[in-house]
């Protein structure tokens, strides 16, 4: 079975706090798109407002899709580059693809291995205390965000499952403190994505983007603030636990999000 | 057999079923709210779900969610535990409806059993001594007068609809009993609805004696012998221990043949235990039936050598009972420590936090059930217990000095715990002697077990 494991997630909690910081410092790049000369610049200004309202949210979600920490596009004297928050880019991609339900978990090992290709390897075992491997994903970034996660002790630690840690402290105030809003799993059952759950679409807090489906009754997902649709971390028809991680909904600006 | 069982409770009984589960070859899914997320059953699970937040009403009590998470895993199962969601009727006739087994009574055994009151008078119809009580409800003083005096003074004035003490009175004397019944009807009007009252004899000083039964979906029934829960402050067990020693081997023989015999003829299926009072003279009369797994049955899985969980699931998947009656041979004494996050000093009030260090003892005949490990946070949202101390001996002696030895050795730092009565409690003499009875604790106070320990 596959392992779904997140180091940051899997750390004490005092490490987790500590980490985020770090995860979270590099995320101002993401937005930046930077002018090559001087002389450009007052051609460029036009130009900017058109980007970021048409280009950057499709290539957000293009980058949420793909396993990549970065993501590069040039265009006549363009350049546009997009990178992950450290941290929040090996987990979200890894979540949106990888996650095929409720899922084993054991004991984690060699925790920020450097793996090939995407984030996550790993075995589930029926003893539960399989190997689960988590490699950090292309990027400097996000090796990086791996790496930092390294202190998480063997044997019994506290085992995350499935997601982070939104639990302790209620949803709000956890999405509030860690990265990106993410609209979770109201109920235990089959999520299925709303037509708002698509990369690009503008969001309300409150906006339904999906329903799981707990035995024939739809609960509805819903956007925890405004902002912008990203992407289903999940598939439609996905077995989903309380609380896991649906929909990434990017907010207004960065400062906002936090 | 089953495939895959979903685990619908916590702490320690979610990791001792998860082990019968793997002793059996079964799959197990751990079912969990978000204050269990770091809990040693999820970690050690096959699977593990969230199926709901902290508040138990919206995960351990929640049908749906529970449900839910058993059709999206793929469970044919349900194992409710204890607590919670582990006697309901209705929940188990929704697992049924979901083409899903419940690992327990049937839907409708347990509605047979669901009422206290008709329990025991259908048990009573089959042959097990009840509580002399007033035939039927009493319709004026004149009634009340004649029943009592029928049954014999003291006696005890009880609502039909009653719970929790309310509008109960012990009376001695026609006088008082002709004036508790106007106090007691109003009480029970106000706090139920319902004025109805009827008469039963008041036991001095009992013991608490219960029989461990099962049977299986042909109608093949043994039991397991008996335990004795006498030791408990305001109606909460805390040390439970088998044989009992308030029964000669004769009369706790002839409980237990008794006890077999009713559930088998009235249709009971699965394991179950029958709660029986036991006065002064070691006459029992039948209270009430279990319809699950209990906290103590550790105490009988020592004596007997039978693992009841795993014999539980077995009798829910359709299986004949493996053993005949000759086949239980119950062996030596065994006794088991309730250790729960309470604070003896301060009237038991419940406690949470960190478990810092954790050492479960051990030696010949210690076994120590237990969800903590270093580092675990105990959630406040849940009941107190952190593990059960079993200590077996060939004898009552040789049990109570390593069961005393266990609970020296046992660490747990962090937290507040009831260690200390326990301690207290088995160096105090009439524990000793076997002489506890269900009223000592709260009567002469813990405090006192306490203080006299302290000085001895």
């Amino acid at each position: 079975m596959p392992q779904e494991r997140e180091p940051d997630r899997d750390a004490p909690r005092a490490d987790r706090e500590a980490a985020r910081p770090d995860r979270d410092a590099p995320r101002a790049d993401r937005e930046a798109a930077r002018p090559d000369r001087e002389a450009a610049r007052a051609a460029a200004h036009a130009g900017i407002g058109q980007l970021l309202d048409s280009l950057v949210p499709s290539l957000i979600a293009k980058l949420a899709t793909l396993n990549v920490g970065e993501l590069e596009v040039t265009e006549g004297d363009w350049h546009v580059r997009l990178r992950r928050p450290a941290g929040a880019g090996p987990d979200l991609g890894r979540r949106a693809t990888d996650r095929t339900g409720p899922r084993a978990h054991g004991s984690h090992e060699g925790v920020g291995a450097p793996g090939p290709g995407r984030g996550i390897t790993g075995s589930g075992t029926g003893s539960g205390t399989g190997s689960g491997t988590v490699s950090g994903a292309a990027s400097g970034a996000a090796s990086g965000a791996s790496a930092s996660s390294n202190g998480t002790p063997p044997g019994l630690a506290p085992v995350g499952p499935g997601r982070p840690d939104e639990g302790e402290a209620g949803h709000a105030a956890a999405l509030a403190a860690t990265r990106d809003p993410i609209a979770t799993s109201p109920a235990v059952g089959i999520f299925q994505p709303g037509p708002t759950a698509v990369a690009g679409t503008r969001v309300k807090a409150g906006d339904r983007v999906g329903v799981v489906d707990m035995l024939g009754i739809p609960q509805d997902v819903v956007a925890p603030t405004d902002g912008i649709v990203i992407g289903v971390i999940v598939e439609g028809g996905t077995a989903v636990e309380y609380g896991q991680d649906l929909v990434h909904i990017e907010a207004p600006t960065a400062t906002e999000a936090r | 057999m089953f495939t895959k069982i979903l685990i619908a409770n916590r702490g320690e009984i979610a990791l001792r079923i998860l082990r019968a589960c793997r002793t059996l070859g079964v799959e197990a899914v751990v079912a969990y709210s978000e204050a269990d997320r770091d809990s040693l059953a999820v970690q050690l699970a096959d699977e593990a779900i969230c199926i709901g937040p902290s508040d138990a009403r919206r995960s351990y009590l929640s049908v749906p969610a529970i449900i839910s998470a058993a059709v999206v895993t793929g469970c044919d199962a349900i194992h409710p535990g204890y607590g919670f969601l582990s006697e309901d009727e209705t929940f188990a006739e929704v697992v049924r409806a979901h083409d899903l087994t419940f690992i327990g009574p049937p839907p409708e055994v347990l509605d047979r059993f669901a009422s206290k009151e008709g329990t025991r008078r259908l048990l009573g119809e089959y042959g097990l001594p009840t509580i002399p009580g007033s035939v039927g409800m009493i319709r004026d003083d004149e009634h009340a007068l004649v029943e009592a005096e029928r049954i014999g003074y003291p006696v005890l004035i009880k609502p039909s609809a009653g719970g929790g003490g309310k509008g109960m009175r012990m009376v001695r004397t026609p006088r008082e009993l002709e004036s508790a019944i106007k106090v007691c009807r109003s009480e029970a009007k106000s706090a139920f609805g319902d004025d109805s009252l009827y008469l039963e004899k008041w036991l001095d000083d009992t013991r608490h004696v219960e029989v461990q039964v099962a049977v299986d979906r042909y109608g093949k029934g043994i039991h397991l012998g008996e335990r004795d829960c006498s030791v408990q402050r305001r109606h909460q067990k805390i040390i439970e221990e088998g044989p009992t020693p308030a029964l000669t081997p004769a009369a706790r023989a002839d409980l237990c043949d008794r006890a077999i015999a009713a559930v088998v003829a009235a249709g009971y299926e699965n394991i179950g235990t029958l709660e029986f009072l036991v006065d002064a003279e070691g006459d029992p009369y039948f209270i009430e039936i279990n319809c699950r797994i209990q906290v103590e049955h550790g105490v009988t899985e020592m004596l007997t050598g039978i693992d009841l969980v795993a014999m539980q699931i077995k009798i829910a998947a359709g299986e004949p009972l493996a053993y005949d009656q000759a086949d239980v041979q119950p062996r030596g004494h065994a006794i088991e420590f309730r250790i729960n996050a309470e604070d003896p000093e301060h009237d038991f009030r419940p406690g949470a936090g960190v478990v810092e260090r954790y050492h479960a003892p051990g030696g010949p005949g210690i076994r120590m059930d237990s969800h903590l490990f270093p580092g675990y946070e105990v959630p406040p949202f849940y009941d107190s217990l952190l593990g059960k101390l079993m200590a077996w001996g060939p004898d009552r002696a040789t049990a109570i000095e390593r069961g005393r030895a266990a609970l020296d050795e046992l660490v747990i730092d962090g937290i507040i715990t009831n260690v200390e009565i326990h301690k207290a409690l088995i160096a105090n003499e009439t524990f000793l002697e076997g002489r506890m009875t269900t009223n000592l604790l709260d009567r002469v106070g813990s405090a006192a077990f306490l203080a006299a320990a302290a000085r001895s």
